[in-house]
């Protein structure tokens, strides 16, 4: 080790830095045996998984404990990912990263999130803790699908979506805010409840008939010059138009949470609503706007999986989607681009569940867990650093 | 002191508010002049602030009503009084830790730039504007949580004249001030009013009052007791008009015959919970039959130093040694079971579980042990036991063992404390802030029995903000100042003296 | 009154336990069932909004829990136990008849649902909200039916004992790790025992799917796990074994519930984990270590869970496939079951009895079609249950109800909170 120490010292780099480039290098371990570097030498991920163990090793020795042990196990699972993907056939590697479609697929599983984890920022920087965003993603789900059957229009399954989600949302909202309920049993009440209310209208409605076929699908943009790169064609030249509008929403989520007066009010609610009202702002008024936007736009990306992605509706179809949302909004510290970044890993881990199907069909099974465990690995990983909005969860009562 | 004109710029006539169980304020008259400072002044619970939250919004009066220059107003919310030129800065600052001076101060008036962005730039340089007009000193870039608590002050009155106010309330403007602060406060309370301004100044503090207020209104127990000029106001008569009655300041107490040594710290240095360094290598003793105080403002890093010296902190160096032994770093339980008593200053936080009886909280240190549990079981008959013995011996109101602790007064619940620590026998009992929020009785009930234990050889180790309680009881007293133990007096100093060693040094007074 | 001013705000929150530690002696019984009330009314609404008759229905589903049984006296029989005497008793325990058949049922939900209930209450008291009950349900149940198909020789009481053993351990060990992340990290336990619950679905359906490690050696083209061997079963008492009779685990549940009272009222640990759960800062002053308490509270609450899922499989079930895997939903019954029983014993075994005879009533077997159709009741019973949470949620609502009964003059005067900064 004492080469690599000497090196690192002669760079003069902070010991910060150099755990960092050991997470990179534990990576960079697993990714040089995909494709298109795909060496196929196993000494090659050992090699470079090795030099960011040691980097890790260097910085947690130089006190900088967490980002240093990060390096360290990210280093090791570079290595074993690594090594076996050096042991799989070509084929299957081909199959199974292929990086244009991979990126779209992660794209298709991300969005979902997206909208509810910007939802979920909005609700959570005015102060109200929304873990009913599973609840209101599922219900933008079949009332996406019930709209866009009856009215036989896309658009409208989206509004009708919308309007479903914003009124679990006021539920919601009553019972946190004027009634002062705990928020957190309140949101698991307004889970349980969507659950049971799209599972009693969807058997009233289509009962015997089953999810309706032929169903108006949200349209994928096509970008006519994209289609024959070979990545960027497969990435993003199919898109559907509601994963374009993901990306104009963080975008306008953004500019409206940091750059404008109303985002600064809803911020300060947020942290102090006391100091708040006392300058004149309504706090109920602005916690009110705030949960009911968090219901709508969760019930946007519920009514993408449905109507956008999948075709059909089935019940409970949104699996804890929305807790994982909940996660990538605190993952990413309550801002859109964090969020977005957190919904992406997510996103691809889905992604990748899916595909690593072709090595085993059982054990595809088991891949299914694995946006789970990376979850929990993410919240107890990031949370003690992460900070919420001051006031979030606390009922605040006007005088 | 500019002469003030003669129609109020401002009347309360009649002014009664009732809560649940109490009546906060019964008919009460005041007025306002323009260009002065007019204090209002009471005890705890007299019901000054209630009548300013009326005056700002925050209430609804029951009867009564308010004039402004004369007519009839109607103020029903914050944003009414902001709109009717009253600006208040409340005793709890109203600002946002996380966010800049300048977003705390254009809040809900923010500058705009094309209709719908916020013009940061434009609110900075407005509130530069401001402050310089005043001589504030203040960088409108700064987190609020970074700046001292002084200009935070600052920060906030700056909000209120941003808005436009030319009605000022400050509610216990100097309770978080260093008194060297106070004094740059009324330069610059002075210097609004010679601007216009008409100032309320709400306290209990019978000496700054004195010193700053041209009219003060007395109230006590939601009524108001008399209106009067300063030229003439004594001390002395202020404290009968808010107690009724005359005041017994000091405590009954012989000289200290200090014993063996029970609790050392040396070179203690402690971070707070944003990782700066709070307490900055601070050494002092205890020994047994001995009352040390420390006084000092609350913020100096008491709190740190005491939770670093009972286990709820540990201390980045130095060194906690109790009776001997090595107690640095330990946990909260090792530091009880070594004899350390502590009553903590935020006894519903920490001191009490308000949902647990009180038997259930007088065994909260020894649940654990012989005679109230044998191997895992609790003993609910000598808990209750002992519980009786200790609600009677410390003359506690207000229920029974079973009774739950939120139904108590605070001055019994700080009793049931006291008992709880008292009864263990400790060796070094650690008081903070004991009779913070108490009436005089509880108070009275409070400084007696530390004596009390004082004079059975227990080392005792108060730590206060109130001058008048430090220099009552104890044999020593240490100041700190922003994390470091700045002089050590007898009790026979002055207020004024302690008061400039708590700004941190040594300043010539002038006569 | 001289109180201290209103606290600055960085204070902690009150937790949940708090708050509703601090509203629900008001209350007493009187809350939870004003509350089922009105959950039920709500009910019945969405049931008439649909067109069908809600009278008609509820009438249905009560006749489905079996409970009409104890209104249905006569003189009878009854087998006094290891003997082979028979004395008369008020009812018909012949389990042929229909009211008795549902009535057993009905009492085999009421098992599971004291033990996922009292899994979320244990967690409760210690200010945790503990979601996990599903999966740490699963986890033992997982573990039951691999030990109750393994092993046939083993004598009865052992192989009995070791299932449930393990089984128990199980669950405390999924739940511990939500308590542990909790203790070292602060994670929140809400999203870490929901991930759980996933991480425990999916992994149950790897492990009896086609090819799986746990999935049966005879027919290898169901998902399902082995059968339990007779050593392995429960004893049952009433009813005929075939068609899922009551077994002993019914007293195991309610010597459950005793325990849970032991433990928290009686103990030095549940001193602690009671402090913990009211406030955790003045537990910690006064010597208790929080982060220890909150993973034995988890881990205890898996031990009931797990000991459901055991109850289940030994009891009744006999063996576990990936469908009952995921279709099951007991664990989250059992929340509701908790919120509505304030977290106590007693309360806990009515609300378990309750919403044992709601699912049961609204079950396919139990439901007559032609009244309502049971896949909807299904949907019912849930709606039914997130009301109810929503009303304990905001037990101010119905305790405003209750308490405006002062209003009429009724009730002792209890003298509320001033609100803050009042007195100053």
């Amino acid at each position: 080790m004492s080469p690599v120490a000497a090196t690192i010292d002669r760079l003069r780099w902070g010991p910060r830095r150099v755990a960092r480039l050991g997470i990179v290098l534990g990576i960079l371990a697993f990714f040089f045996a995909l494709p298109p570097v795909e060496a196929r030498a196993p000494v090659v991920p050992l090699l470079v998984g090795l030099l960011g163990v040691a980097c890790g090793i260097w910085a947690v020795t130089r006190g900088v404990g967490r980002l240093g042990w990060g390096a360290v196990a990210v280093g090791v699972l570079g290595i074993l990912l690594g090594v076996l993907a050096t042991r799989s056939s070509g084929t299957n590697l081909h199959i199974v990263v292929s990086w244009g479609a991979l990126v779209a697929s992660t794209l298709v599983w991300a969005t979902p999130l997206t909208f509810a984890a910007i939802g979920g920022m909005f609700s959570e920087r005015s102060g109200v803790v929304n873990i009913a965003l599973e609840g209101m993603m599922l219900s933008g789900a079949f009332f996406g699908v019930l709209g866009a059957d009856k009215f036989n229009s896309w658009a409208m399954g989206l509004l009708v979506a919308a309007v479903a989600g914003g009124c679990f949302a006021l539920v919601h909202a009553f019972f946190a805010i004027h009634l002062r309920a705990d928020q957190i049993v309140g949101g698991t009440a307004i889970n349980f409840l969507a659950l049971g209310v799209t599972g009693y209208f969807f058997i009233q409605v289509y009962g015997d008939v089953g999810s309706p076929g032929n169903l108006p699908r949200i349209p994928n943009v096509n970008i006519p010059g994209l289609k024959n790169v070979t990545f960027l064609g497969d990435a993003f030249g199919q898109l559907n138009l509601m994963i374009w509008l993901s990306f104009v929403l963080l975008i306008v989520a953004y500019v409206v949470m940091f750059k404008t007066p109303i985002g600064l009010r809803i911020r300060a609610v947020g942290e102090h609503p006391r100091a708040a009202e006392t300058v004149g702002i309504s706090v109920y008024l602005i916690r009110y706007a705030s949960v009911t936007l968090s219901g709508m736009l969760a019930a946007l990306g519920g009514a993408y999986l449905a109507v956008g992605f999948v075709g059909s509706f089935n019940e409970n179809m949104t699996a804890g989607r929305g807790f994982i949302a909940l996660a990538a909004l605190i993952f990413g510290n309550w801002r859109p681009f964090g969020a977005f970044a957190a919904a992406l890993l997510f996103g691809a881990s889905t992604a990748l569940s899916f595909r690593l199907a072709t090595y085993s069909d059982s054990a595809a099974v088991l891949f299914q867990a694995l946006p789970y465990v990376l979850t929990l690995i993410a919240v107890a990983g990031v949370i003690g650093r992460s900070v919420p909005p001051a006031s979030v969860g606390r009922p605040y009562s006007k005088q | 002191m500019a002469a003030a004109s003669d129609t109020p710029v401002l009347e309360l006539r009649g002014i009664t508010k009732r809560f649940p169980g109490v009546l906060a304020n019964d008919r009460v008259d005041f007025d306002l002049r323009r260009r002065e400072v007019h204090a209002l002044l009471g005890e705890n619970g007299a019901g000054k602030s209630t009548l300013m939250n009326i005056l700002y919004g925050l209430y609804r009066p029951d009867e009564g009503e308010l004039l402004l220059d004369g007519k009839h107003a109607d103020i029903s919310s914050p944003h009414g009084a902001i709109a009717a030129g009253i600006g208040m800065v409340h005793q709890h600052f109203m600002l946002i830790p996380v966010m800049t001076v300048a977003e705390n101060i254009v809040l809900a008036s923010e500058p705009r730039r094309n209709g719908v962005l916020l013009d940061t730039a434009a609110a900075e340089r407005r509130v530069r504007e401001l402050a310089d007009r005043f001589s504030f000193h203040i960088d409108p870039h700064a987190r609020v949580h970074d700046i001292t608590v002084g200009q935070q002050q600052r920060v906030e009155i700056l909000k209120a004249l941003y808005r436009g106010a030319d009605i000022l309330i400050l509610d216990e403007p100097t309770a978080v001030l260093t008194p060297q602060e106070a004094v740059e406060l009324f330069e610059i309370l002075r210097k609004l009013v010679a601007d216009g301004l008409s100032v309320i100044f709400i306290s209990h503090k019978l000496n700054e009052v004195l010193d700053i207020a041209d009219r003060i209104t007395v109230l006590r127990r939601g009524r108001r007791v008399d209106t009067i000029p300063r030229e003439g106001a004594t001390e002395a008569g202020l404290a009968r008009m808010m107690v009724g009655r005359d005041v017994l300041l000091r405590v009954d107490k012989q000289a200290a015959t200090p014993g063996e040594l029970l609790l050392h710290v040396e070179e203690l240095h402690v971070r707070d919970e944003r990782g700066l360094e709070a307490v900055r290598g601070v050494s002092f003793d205890v020994h047994a039959g001995e009352i040390v105080a420390i006084a000092g403002v609350d913020g100096n890093g008491q709190t740190q130093l005491i939770d670093a010296i009972t286990g709820l902190q540990k201390p980045e160096s130095g060194r906690v040694l109790v009776a001997g032994a090595e107690l640095t770093g330990e946990s909260p339980h090792s530091f009880l079971e070594h004899g350390v008593g502590h009553i903590p200053e935020d006894r519903h936080r920490r001191g009490l579980i308000l949902d647990f009886s009180l038997a259930e909280n007088l065994v909260l240190h020894d649940y654990a042990k012989e005679p109230f549990a044998s191997r895992g079981f609790l003993n609910p008959g000598r808990v209750l036991e002992s519980a009786r013995r200790l609600l009677k011996e410390f003359d506690v109101r207000g229920g029974t063992p079973q009774t739950r602790a939120s139904a108590l007064s605070g001055g019994n619940q700080q009793k049931v404390i006291v008992a709880r620590e008292v009864a263990r026998d400790p060796r070094v009992l650690i008081a903070a802030q004991p009779t913070r929020g108490l009436d005089v009785g509880a108070i009275e009930f409070v400084h007696r029995r530390l004596v009390a234990e004082r004079n059975e050889g227990r080392a005792v180790l108060l730590v206060s903000l109130e001058l008048e309680e430090v220099l009552s009881l104890a044999d020593r007293i240490l100041v700190i100042y922003e994390g470091r133990l700045v002089g050590e007096y007898d009790p026979s100093v002055t207020e004024e003296e302690l008061g400039i060693a708590m700004t941190g040094g040594r300043r010539e007074a002038a006569v | 009154m001289s109180e201290p001013v209103e606290a600055p705000p960085g204070d902690s929150a009150p937790s949940a336990v708090e708050r509703l530690a601090a509203r629900h002696r008001a209350g007493g019984i009187v809350t939870p069932l004003i509350t089922a009330m009105i959950a039920f009314f709500m009910g019945g609404l969405v049931v008439l909004a649909t067109g069908h008759n809600p009278f008609r229905t509820y009438k249905a589903v009560w006749d489905g829990t079996g409970l009409n049984w104890f209104f249905k006296f006569g003189h009878y029989h009854i087998d006094l136990p290891f003997t082979q005497h028979r004395v008369f008793f008020w009812w018909d325990t012949n389990a042929n008849a229909l009211a008795p058949y549902n009535l057993t049922q009905t009492l085999l939900l009421t098992t599971t649902l004291i033990l996922t209930g009292l899994a979320v209450s244990f967690a409760f008291r210690c200010g945790l909200f503990n979601i996990g009950g599903q999966g740490q349900y699963i986890t033992g149940a997982i573990v039951a039916v691999w030990v109750g198909s393994s092993w046939a020789g083993m004598a009865k009481g052992l192989h009995v004992f070791l299932a449930i053993l393990l089984a128990c351990l199980a669950g405390a060990a999924l739940a511990a790790v939500a308590g542990l992340l909790k203790a070292t990290v602060g994670a929140h336990e809400v999203i870490t025992t929901i991930m759980l619950n996933w991480i425990a679905y999916w992994i149950g359906s790897y492990a009896f799917g086609r090819g799986g490690p746990l999935q049966n050696k005879v027919d290898i083209a169901v998902p399902i796990s082995g059968d339990v061997v007779r050593s392995g079963k429960l004893p049952t008492f009433w009813g005929n074994p075939e068609l899922q009779a009551l077994h002993v685990g019914f007293f195991i549940a309610l010597a459950a519930l005793v325990v849970f009272w032991v433990i928290l009222n009686r103990t030095t640990l549940g001193y602690q984990v009671r402090a913990v759960g009211f406030n955790s800062e003045a537990a910690r002053y006064g010597g208790i270590n929080v982060a220890r308490n909150y993973v034995y509270a988890m881990a205890i609450s898996g031990v009931f869970a797990g000991l459901g899922g055991a109850m289940d499989i030994l009891g009744w079930q006999y063996r576990l496939g990936v469908l009952d895997i995921q279709v099951s939903n007991i664990g989250f019954i059992g929340i509701a079951v908790a919120l509505l029983g304030r977290n106590t014993a007693v309360g806990v075994g009515l609300a378990a009895l309750l919403f044992g005879a709601l699912v049961n009533g609204t079950s396919t077997r139990g439901l007559d079609p032609s009244v309502f159709p049971p896949e909807l009741a299904g949907n019912l019973t849930l709606m039914i249950q997130a009301l109810v949470l929503l009303f304990v949620g905001a037990d101010v609502l119905v305790l405003a109800i209750w308490g405006s009964r002062k209003k009429i003059g009724l009730g002792r005067r209890t003298a509320p909170p001033a609100p803050e900064g009042a007195a100053t």
